[in-house]
């Protein structure tokens, strides 16, 4: 037992130590400091072990912390009437056979119970108790600084706060062991990865125990709580009992980590194969053109679900939210100068609007995958001519999609903006429908050339470009630093046009001067 | 098959110089190993050369390196024709991958028709498409399937099939038969024979007989230099041990 615990303890932490390295390993300015033996080095090998320490530490309490804190001590504070503790118990109560249910501890498929198991061929029944009776002491060790600090803030005696976090472990262990008592029945494993359709209807339907019957004013009577609370002891020490004499751990696990056939794949070829399910198997799709626009066009119309589809159905949530806005100024009038202020004033709050419903990256993600993954590795394709022609095809492609929206947002503003009380100038709905559709535009433009400078994917399909991440995570940050702005329409939006037009010309030039270099599959 | 692949490719005239693929000073490193250490080499055109190396010996770096998919540290890549020596362009190379890569999306026969169009100029004497399916024993049915649904084999034979149309200078196949049943082996391989002639073929193996059958020319990549085996009067057996002899000298490093 004690030789299973050291080694499953230092498989763990290995793997670990390993991906703490890897991830360092991928850092932009760190990844050139580190040398290529990294995982001999001691220095760095005892700060990632320093690192996995913390972080197992940091996995026994905080989630738990924030767990009580937010799901269930601060969500109680925010229904009055039946008091506290009731309030306290009863989400507690249903929250914990959630829990029980859907975190199970045992019937979960993780990669390391793989590689001990199936891989390294360890012993399966005393691999999973060492294991399950660790996590079961995380539990309970975790929950009871916190179980005591919230349950006595809420009111609740001492002794039932120390018996709380017992009464937690128990309810996972009963569902354990019934599951485990299921399987000699039926032969079927619990995977709480993929739960059956009534699991899910009933974690729904404790969910909203939880939640909504105290919207209602509904919840349970404290005493009621609390008896049921402590029937899980007697119910998880039977469920021990259960665990220790069942046998059949190693048909369980096998079972359970077989299922998951793409165990082994890396996230890249999960991916990879994520985007080739998009692509449309309609053979009559055709087309009649010629060379790229031939390619091209395929392309599109295979794609349509993550392409037109979606844009289609953004447009119609643009359409519908515009018409609701204008029914909602028609009846009620007061609402009116509001509105307008808010169209004349928030036009900075659309650029992250814009952003967040650009194809741009669905677009790209799709090109490489499905496209310039394969592509590239010709000879032919990686010709100047052939890269700037093919460029400019799919520029205007992902324009024309990213274009709807914009137009339905744009006009939408500038109908709102009429009829909330009218623009200080005619200009200023040029403006608007203008500036919508420059920033579509700008979108449509950087996602594309951002592309073809850094071409971010490896031949493995992972993204490899540091700097791409930079770029991309700055353009988050910028397009979320736009919805605190508050500046007119006119100010704003002949701002937005110009920029837009001079960034889009300088990354043309870029892409026409760069991009036969750029252009072509990382290794 | 001989006349199907002059009717193809055209014959190569008489008179005409051999082309030469010269590769001057090449050099690549990783971080602090040395892959490729300044490699001076010249290919014939109508040959085969085998390119044999140990378990990560750089045969794809190279590869990689000629294609210009990495960037080398140094050296230069000329080819040697008739109207003098210039440098090697894209269009030289095609290059076949161990594992085949084709667009998804595309059908066989809308990837064929496509990769034609673009090279419209380029492709002498342009068949129907149906004759290219043919030649490679693509059956009817499968060349109106998308690629991604197609097997390794038929990825592997629309890729060889594309690089023939090309008619690339030079042909580089990186282990393109490790992973294909023995039949489609057994085609491809008469196909690169029948293909040798008017250009270079470097192709990289693991397999130690395939190379003896195939290659005209058995060429080693040991501690980051190419070197060819001369075979001189030594029988298969004898040349198979002296094969083995030049690898095994690099012991771990």
């Amino acid at each position: 037992m004690n030789k299973i615990l050291k080694l499953s303890f230092s498989l763990k932490n290995t793997y670990r130590v390993n991906s703490i390295l890897y991830s360092l390993k991928q850092i932009p300015l760190i990844k050139k400091f580190l040398p290529d033996t990294l995982y001999q080095e001691r220095g760095l090998k005892i700060f990632a072990n320093v690192l996995s320490v913390l972080g197992e530490v940091v996995s026994i309490f905080l989630g738990k912390l924030l767990y009580l804190l937010l799901m269930v001590y601060g969500a109680g504070k925010l229904y009055d009437g039946s008091g506290d503790t009731q309030i306290f118990l009863h989400i507690l109560l249903f929250l914990t056979l959630i829990g029980g249910l859907a975190n199970t501890k045992m019937f979960d498929p993780s990669r390391d119970k793989y590689y001990a198991m199936i891989l390294m061929r360890m012993d399966a029944r005393e691999y999973t108790l060492v294991n399950y009776t660790y996590a079961v002491m995380k539990v309970i060790l975790g929950f009871l600084p916190f179980t005591i600090l919230f349950g006595r803030a809420a009111g609740l005696p001492l002794w039932l706060c120390i018996a709380l976090p017992f009464s937690i472990a128990g309810c996972k262990m009963s569902v354990a062991a019934l599951s485990l008592w299921d399987y000699e029945r039926r032969g079927s494993v619990y995977n709480e990865n993929k739960l059956t359709k009534y699991v899910w209807i009933g974690l729904g339907a404790l969910l909203g125990g939880a939640y909504a019957l105290p919207a209602f004013g509904i919840s349970f009577p404290v005493k009621m709580t609390i008896c049921l609370m402590l029937l899980f002891l007697p119910m998880g020490g039977a469920g021990v009992c259960k665990i220790y004499s069942f046998r059949k751990y190693r048909e369980i696990n096998q079972e359970l980590l077989s299922r998951q056939t793409n165990q082994m794949n890396t996230i890249a070829q999960t991916t990879k194969a994520g985007v080739e399910k998009k692509i449309s198997a309609d053979i009559s799709i055709t087309s009649n053109r010629k060379g790229f626009e031939y390619l091209n066009e395929l392309f599109i119309k295979r794609h349509r679900k993550i392409l037109w589809s979606s844009t289609e159905k953004i447009a119609y949530v643009c359409t519908a939210i515009v018409i609701g806005t204008l029914l909602l100024l028609y009846l009620k009038p007061e609402a009116k100068p509001a509105a307008n202020y808010l169209v004349k004033n928030c036009l900075p709050y659309f650029t992250f609007i814009m952003y967040a419903i650009n194809r741009g990256t669905g677009f790209t993600q799709a090109l490489f995958m499905n496209c310039d993954h394969s592509l590239l590795t010709y000879s032919f394709y990686k010709e100047p001519g052939c890269i700037l022609k093919l460029f400019q095809i799919r520029l205007r492609e992902i324009m024309k999609i990213n274009a709807v929206p914009a137009l339905i947002i744009g006009g939408g503003l500038a109908l709102v903006l009429n009829v909330s009380g009218g623009a200080v100038r005619w200009l200023d709905y040029g403006v608007l429908v203008i500036s919508v559709l420059s920033m579509s535009l700008f979108f449509s433009v950087h996602y594309l050339v951002i592309y073809y400078l850094l071409q971010p994917y490896n031949a493995g399909t992972e993204i490899k470009s540091g700097m791409y991440r930079v770029v991309m995570s700055v353009t988050y940050f910028c397009c979320f630093c736009m919805m605190k702005l508050r500046m007119p329409v006119m100010v704003f939006g002949s701002m937005m046009i110009a920029f837009c037009v001079i960034y889009c010309m300088i990354a043309c030039v870029l892409v026409y001067r760069l991009a036969p270099k750029t252009f072509r599959l990382r290794r | 098959m001989d006349s199907i692949r002059k009717i193809l490719y055209g014959i190569l005239y008489e008179g005409e110089t051999a082309v030469k693929f010269v590769i001057e000073h090449l050099s690549k490193h990783f971080e602090k190993k040395e892959v490729l250490k300044d490699i001076d080499f010249v290919f014939e055109e109508g040959k085969i050369y085998g390119l044999l190396g140990r378990n990560g010996a750089g045969k794809t770096t190279l590869f990689n390196c000629i294609n210009r998919d990495i960037r080398s540290d140094g050296g230069n890549l000329f080819l040697e024709t008739e109207e003098g020596r210039r440098e090697l362009r894209a269009e030289d190379i095609g290059y076949v991958l161990s594992t085949p890569t084709v667009p998804e999306f595309l059908t066989g026969r809308e990837f064929l028709k496509f990769f034609i169009d673009i090279n419209e100029k380029s492709v002498r004497n342009p068949k129907a498409l149906d004759e290219y399916f043919d030649y490679m024993s693509i059956a009817p049915e499968d060349r109106d399937k998308l690629l991604k649904d197609y097997s390794h084999g038929m990825k592997n034979k629309m890729q060889m099939l594309v690089n023939m149309i090309a008619e690339p200078n030079i042909l580089l196949l990186d282990e393109p038969l490790t992973s294909l049943d023995v039949v489609v082996a057994e085609e491809m391989k008469s196909l690169l024979r029948s293909l040798k002639q008017g250009r270079i073929t470097i192709f990289s193996t693991h397999l130690m007989d395939l190379a003896l059958d195939l290659c005209d020319e058995i060429v080693l990549l040991n501690r980051g230099e190419l070197e060819v085996v001369e075979k001189s009067s030594l029988d298969s057996h004898g040349f198979r041990d002296k094969i083995i002899a030049a690898l095994k000298e690099e012991g771990y490093e």
